[in-house]
């Protein structure tokens, strides 16, 4: 590895680690690791002469873990399990309505709009937890950085207007909350969902996982059938 | 000690998904080699071939720093800065308010469902 590679994986660490105990401590949303690591590390390879080539070779350590990621995705479920069993109808309708409705609604608008197909392949999943959803985005054609964007923006909105929703639409079950911010807005709602209580955060991820899942297997077959409509 | 345990940990989830990658490529799947490793980990932890304990802390830590795993995709939009310059109304009505929507839609949809299987079970 060359230095702007070493320096690449360093600064990002170093970034990240920063920011996350910052936002630990202050829980201002702007201080989010999500938001503001991303923001600064651009402007770092855009005003300092590091190639974006570099960038990305020196940080593909943590691009790779993803994928290991998704396979820890195991442990909650089997931690979970009598809770997955016991509301299988509930959590599973739940998520194939409210998955499908986000996937057509997205692609529907990226037809209004005039999306260019990289854009609108990659904004597909974008409600699907972000290991799964650049998977996801790269099979159908669209771009996996584009990807992770859409899906961190999808889940800051959902995280800041999923309780203003819940007051709007009267919601009482911990169990509609959680599948609400499972589906609607993956791991970043999930962490608001913590924060209403144990119950609703442990639906929201159990909803993410199963979205995930579900749209890891769906999500090129609708896409597929929707291009040809 | 606690680090040396949590990275053997983490090498049984990498160890999984390396399986899964090789099933996928063997049989020419359409399904990704993670996802394979994740519902073989899941297979191998129903059964108690695996206990939980041997790994729980090691896939703790990865969901944990889950974030710091995609900021470099995201610093990747850099090649797109035009595109998205261009879009850049759209895709925010698309994320804003399309979001909101989806949220709302399902929130609803799901209380009903709860409200309704809860009636049929107490037979009121």
């Amino acid at each position: 590895m060359g230095n702007e590679e070493i320096f690449s994986f360093l600064i990002t660490l170093i970034c990240y680690m920063f920011f996350k105990s910052l936002y630990h401590k202050k829980k201002i949303l702007f201080f989010s690791p999500v938001l503001i690591c991303p923001i600064l590390l651009i402007f770092l390879v855009d005003y300092v002469p590091i190639s974006y080539q570099a960038y990305e070779k020196g940080t593909q350590l943590f691009t790779y873990l993803l994928q290991p990621a998704t396979v820890a995705f195991a442990i909650p479920m089997v931690k979970h399990w009598q809770l997955l069993k016991r509301y299988t109808i509930e959590l599973l309708s739940g998520v194939i309505f409210g998955s499908t409705f986000a996937l057509f609604l997205t692609l529907g608008l990226s037809t209004i709009f005039h999306f260019d197909p990289i854009i609108s392949n990659s904004l597909a999943p974008r409600s699907i937890t972000t290991p799964f959803a650049v998977t996801i985005a790269s099979q159908i054609g669209g771009n996996q950085s584009l990807s992770a964007a859409f899906v961190i923006l999808t889940g800051v909105v959902g995280m800041v207007g999923g309780t203003w929703i819940i007051r709007l639409i009267r919601i009482q079950s911990p169990l509609a909350k959680g599948v609400m911010f499972g589906v609607g807005s993956h791991g970043i709602g999930t962490s608001k969902a913590f924060e209403l209580g144990e119950s609703e955060g442990t639906f929201s991820s159990l909803a993410m996982i199963l979205s995930a899942v579900l749209g890891m297997l769906l999500i090129p077959i609708w896409v597929g059938l929707f291009i040809k409509i | 000690m606690t680090v040396i345990r949590v990275v053997l940990q983490v090498c049984i989830c990498i160890l999984f998904n390396e399986i899964g990658k090789g099933l996928s490529q063997l049989f020419h799947l359409p399904i990704p080699g993670h996802v394979i490793g994740l519902v073989l980990l899941l297979l191998v932890l129903k059964q108690e071939w695996l206990r939980m304990e041997w790994l729980e802390e090691g896939a703790e830590w990865l969901l944990g720093e889950l974030l710091l795993f995609f900021i470099p995709s995201v610093v990747g939009v850099i090649q797109f800065k035009a595109l998205l310059a261009e879009n850049s109304l759209g895709l925010l009505f698309v994320m804003g308010v399309g979001t909101l929507m989806v949220m709302m839609v399902t929130a609803w949809f799901v209380e009903q469902l709860y409200r309704y299987r809860r009636r049929g079970h107490h037979g009121e």
